[in-house]
């Protein structure tokens, strides 16, 4: 008799512990009763404005609106790696809350949704990833003044006439050398 | 007309007494003058040598003697644009006797004025990548493209007038002065002998060069401003900048033109040619500019006064009251107020008076330079204390070197080439004898009138 | 006897034209020409026109130079020519930019000496005293108080210096950096007095320059060792961006206030967390100093005074840069600012 109840004993604490164990697991996606799904662009590219969207219902299936949801980057520069902040959203009436995002990088993107759930205490997180191919460039740096009009044609245009114009008096002076043959007048008063 | 040849014997003479003889007192001011410069020269050494910290230029003001003294010259250098110009355009006929010794200023200017540029680099050995790898976008480059152009035009303007003069000295020398001298006139006269032809030529030439050079010498001076004003420092940020600084170079240089015309004058006897008439003339347009330039200050004074914006509220209180409040009050009293009251008063409306104006003027304009290189630097971009500048000798040295070189130039001119312009002096008193004669026509031989005594 | 004054009328009759040649009988007679020299008329002619020609091309000699254009949409080349910009992996131009949390910064108060960012970047540079590339100011707040601001060079994206240099040697880069060509510089100076930030420093006298910096490579990225008579500043060190670290000044800062990053990729990090750029500045109000200017500069600030730091707004003052490595060298000279 005492085998057999230490034996149910024990199955019933086995179960109870798998139990406790897959409630526990499941807890994401079951625990506060809120369903998650989430959509994530197929294809993307550097410089698209694509959705990120996120689906928030209660276990009953009704829409959970009004849930800020913040988005949060998985990014890596210099060394360093870490979440950044890139946007907010809030769930409409149906639900869904969607950041319209441009992806600035190439290659896997993995987003971080942080929503605090009506009634918990805990801020949630769901992972997403998603692609994205590359781009052309968005940003330029502009250097140097830039005058409409004003340009080197002109500057030369202006400097190249007054230098003519000293040329056609250098001219002149060939012209009084080669004069210097001409008879110079009776009279010898005046610029001799 | 005798007498007529007398007086143009007598002006030829002259014009020649400088080359035919000289003093001991020359080679006295030559040797001066050298020893200055030279004295200059050994201070550029060792700037040459320790880099520009040899100065008292430092970060927070990276400009001082050498570009002031800069703009200085380039503003004197308009003294020939004015006068050989100016009147010529305007046909004013009292302005033939000084009209060669202001060519030849705007010359030596120019000279000076790019020596002091090349002297502030801090690679002077590379001052020839301003010409390799020059920027149309800088306006050291409008700078360097305006004095070569203006320095061009004025070698030119210097030269074509001067055409006659050289055939006249090219005649009246031969034989009795050395060879290399002869050769010089004789290739400068370029086969000049007063034919119509010639006389036509050189007409249309210096009609051409006498509008010519009066847009230059105005876009000079004006991207001389630029340099300041196309930066972003509070006192450097007016449009008026352009505008104020031609009308201040051509105020410096009447003055300097009083001055050396009034020395040139005494030491080689030119007082029947340059009378108390062109100095009066010169007074009074002294005068005017110097009210010019006194309306152009209480435009940029009281329009950033009335308004004390950040920074202009500091310029103010450092010129009139602070750190350059000696400077800029002579700067106003002496340089602008000073000229306008003694052209003034009958008292002092005399050569003398005038040449002490010019004086004022010539020290006070260095001075205005200096100030707004100077303060314009010192106001404070970012909150640190305002810094200070003094220079040192070797920058006082190579002023002196500078200023030197300008006399020496000036000097060396005088004994090489005519310093006053003959025929255009003989043509002009030509013109007015015979207007007198029109007038009195029943008196036949009327001695000729020295030319100052005609109003 | 009274000679009509000429006018410059244009009226060419009776004189010769400058293609006439003077009859060879009278350029041989010497009585009726005054010039002994007219039988060499025609060569010394062509000596004089030829000098004239050469007086008046000679400034033609800056024409090249002058017709090539630097404008916006043209990538401007860096003067050293052969470096390829920094790019992202799809081969993007990086924009470096540089955001500085005045949040954070409380001019090294509680580290109790010389500003760390102004002393990793001497060190790092082997920057000749008194130049501090980036350098901290203390500004007055409107209120009472007020807050240190290190200011690297702004790498302004409409550069005053850039536009006044006469001879290119400082040049805005692919990257947005302008950077300064010692080789090229010739010491005029006008960068200086067009840059309003008071960012740029001029080597007045034979800089000190210890041993390591004579083993540097020298290049317009990394301004080691420093020449004479030339300009230097802060160049927001592209070379070690280029390699995935971060410059002197944020490795530097004890507080992490001075982030690094790229506009193109939107990305910044401070060398402990990353951010999103853009979303950064936005929300929390990012300023550019002397923004009326127009200089548009990449340097952005986040105002604040140090008080996510601890940093009381009324305390002023912080400790004076030092130089620590001119000690070792001799040979070289100091000045003051």
């Amino acid at each position: 008799m005492n085998a057999t109840i230490r034996q149910t004993v024990r199955a019933a604490l086995v179960l109870v512990a798998v139990g406790a164990l897959t409630v526990a697991l499941a807890a994401p996606a079951v625990a506060s009763h809120v369903t998650v799904r989430t959509s994530m662009p197929s294809a993307g590219a550097v410089g698209e404005i694509v959705p990120l969207a996120i689906d928030l219902h209660t276990p009953g299936g009704a829409p959970l609106s009004g849930t800020m949801v913040t988005y949060y980057l998985h990014m890596s520069f210099a060394g360093v790696e870490g979440h950044a902040l890139i946007g907010r959203a809030v769930t409409d009436d149906a639900g869904v809350a969607s950041l319209r995002y441009q992806p600035r990088t190439t290659g896997l993107h993995q987003v971080r949704m942080d929503y605090l759930a009506p009634g918990a205490t805990t801020v949630e997180s769901v992972v997403a990833t998603f692609d994205v191919a590359g781009g052309t460039q968005l940003v330029r740096s502009a250097g140097g003044i830039d005058i409409p009009g004003i340009n080197p044609g002109l500057l030369m245009l202006v400097l190249g006439s007054v230098w003519l114009i000293l040329l056609r008096v250098s001219f002149r002076l060939v012209a009084i050398a080669r004069a210097g043959g001409a008879d110079v007048p009776p009279e010898g008063d005046g610029p001799r | 007309m005798a007498t007529l040849s007398g007086w143009q014997e007598r002006l030829e003479e002259t014009a020649l007494a400088p080359v035919r003889r000289t003093s001991s007192r020359f080679w006295a001011l030559v040797a001066a003058e050298v020893a200055i410069l030279g004295w200059g020269l050994y201070a550029y050494s060792f700037q040459l040598r320790d880099g520009l910290v040899v100065t008292g230029m430092r970060d927070r003001i990276s400009w001082g003697l050498y570009i002031a003294t800069f703009v200085f010259f380039i503003g004197i250098s308009h003294a020939g644009t004015l006068i050989s110009a100016i009147l010529r355009v305007s046909q004013a006929r009292w302005r033939t006797p000084v009209t060669r010794i202001a060519e030849f200023i705007t010359v030596v200017a120019l000279i000076c004025g790019a020596a002091f540029v090349i002297i502030d680099l801090g690679r002077p050995d590379r001052v020839l990548f301003v010409f390799i790898y020059g920027r149309w976008q800088s306006p050291i480059i409008w700078d360097v493209l305006a004095i070569t152009t203006y320095l061009t035009a004025s070698i030119v303007y210097l030269f074509v007038p001067m055409i006659p003069d050289l055939a006249l000295f090219r005649d009246r020398l031969k034989g009795r002065t050395s060879r290399w001298r002869a050769w010089l006139y004789r290739s400068l006269a370029i086969g000049w002998n007063g034919n119509v032809g010639q006389r036509r030529s050189l007409a249309a030439a210096i009609g051409v060069l006498m509008i010519l050079i009066m847009p230059i010498a105005v876009s000079v001076h004006t991207v001389v401003s630029w340099i300041f004003a196309m930066t972003l420092r509070v006192p450097w940020n007016s449009a008026l900048f352009g505008a104020f600084f031609v009308a201040g170079a051509i105020f410096s240089g009447i003055a300097i033109l009083i001055v050396v015309m009034a020395i040139l004058r005494r030491a080689y006897k030119l007082h029947e040619y340059v009378t108390e008439k062109q100095f009066l003339y010169l007074g009074y347009l002294l005068a005017a500019f110097a009210a010019i330039m006194i309306y152009a200050n209480i435009n940029e004074l009281l329009i950033h006064g009335y308004k004390l914006e950040e920074g202009a509220g500091f310029h103010l209180r450092q010129l009139f009251l602070n750190d350059f409040a000696p400077l800029f009050w002579f700067y106003l009293i002496g340089g602008l107020f000073g000229p306008i009251a003694i052209v003034l008063f009958p008292a002092t409306r005399n050569t003398r008076g005038i040449v002490a104006a010019a004086i004022l003027v010539t020290v006070a304009m260095w001075i205005e330079r200096y100030v707004i290189v100077v303060s314009g630097l010192r106001v404070p971009l970012m909150p640190y204390a305002p810094a200070d500048y003094a220079p040192t000798w070797v920058e006082w040295s190579i002023l002196a070197g500078g200023l030197a070189l300008f006399a020496l130039l000036i000097t060396l001119f005088t004994k090489l080439f005519p310093i006053i312009a003959v025929w255009e002096v003989a043509e002009d008193h030509e013109a007015t004898v015979s207007a007198f004669e029109v007038t009195s026509p029943a008196v036949p031989e009327m001695p000729a009138p020295s030319g100052g005594t005609y109003s | 006897m009274d000679r009509p004054i000429d006018r410059p009328t244009g009226d060419r009759a009776g004189e010769l034209s400058p293609g006439q040649i003077v009859p060879p009988e009278r350029a041989a007679t010497p009585e009726s020409s005054p010039r002994p020299w007219a039988a060499t008329i025609p060569r010394r002619r062509l000596l004089r026109m030829l000098g004239l020609g050469a007086l008046s091309v000679a400034p033609m000699s800056v024409l090249p130079e002058l017709l090539r254009t630097v404008g916006p949409g043209r990538p401007v080349e860096p003067v050293e020519g052969s470096r390829k910009p920094a790019t992202t992996r799809d081969g993007r131009i990086r924009q470096w930019t540089m955001i500085i949390d005045l949040r954070s910064c409380d001019g090294c108060q509680s580290v109790g000496g010389p500003p760390r960012c102004t002393a990793a970047c001497i060190e790092g540079h082997l920057a000749p005293e008194p130049m501090e590339w980036i350098e901290v100011y203390e500004q007055e707040l409107a209120g009472d108080g007020t807050r240190f601001v290190p200011t690297p060079c702004q790498q302004c994206q409409n550069p005053p210096c850039v536009n006044v240099c006469p001879v290119g040697a400082t040049f805005s880069t692919p990257e947005g950096t302008v950077l300064i060509d010692q080789d090229r510089c010739i010491g005029c100076r006008i960068c200086m007095a067009a840059c309003p930030y008071d960012r740029r420093f001029f080597n007045w006298g034979e800089p000190p320059i210890p041993p390591a910096a004579l083993l540097a490579d020298y290049s317009a990225e990394h301004q080691v060792p420093a020449r004479k008579g030339t300009v230097m500043k802060c160049d927001l060190c592209p070379d070690m961006a280029r390699a995935g670290t971060l410059p002197y000044c944020v490795q530097g800062c004890p507080n992490d206030a001075i982030y690094y990053g790229d506009l193109e990729e939107d990305i910044a990090t401070n060398g402990r967390v990353v951010v999103a750029a853009s979303r950064f500045l936005a929300e929390n109000d990012a300023f550019r100093q002397r923004e009326e200017l127009g200089t548009k500069p990449r340097v952005y600030y986040i105002p604040g005074h140090g008080e996510a730091v601890g940093r009381d707004v009324l305390s002023p003052g912080r400790a004076p840069t030092e130089w620590p490595w001119t000690e070792i060298v001799d040979g070289g000279v100091t000045w003051q600012r």
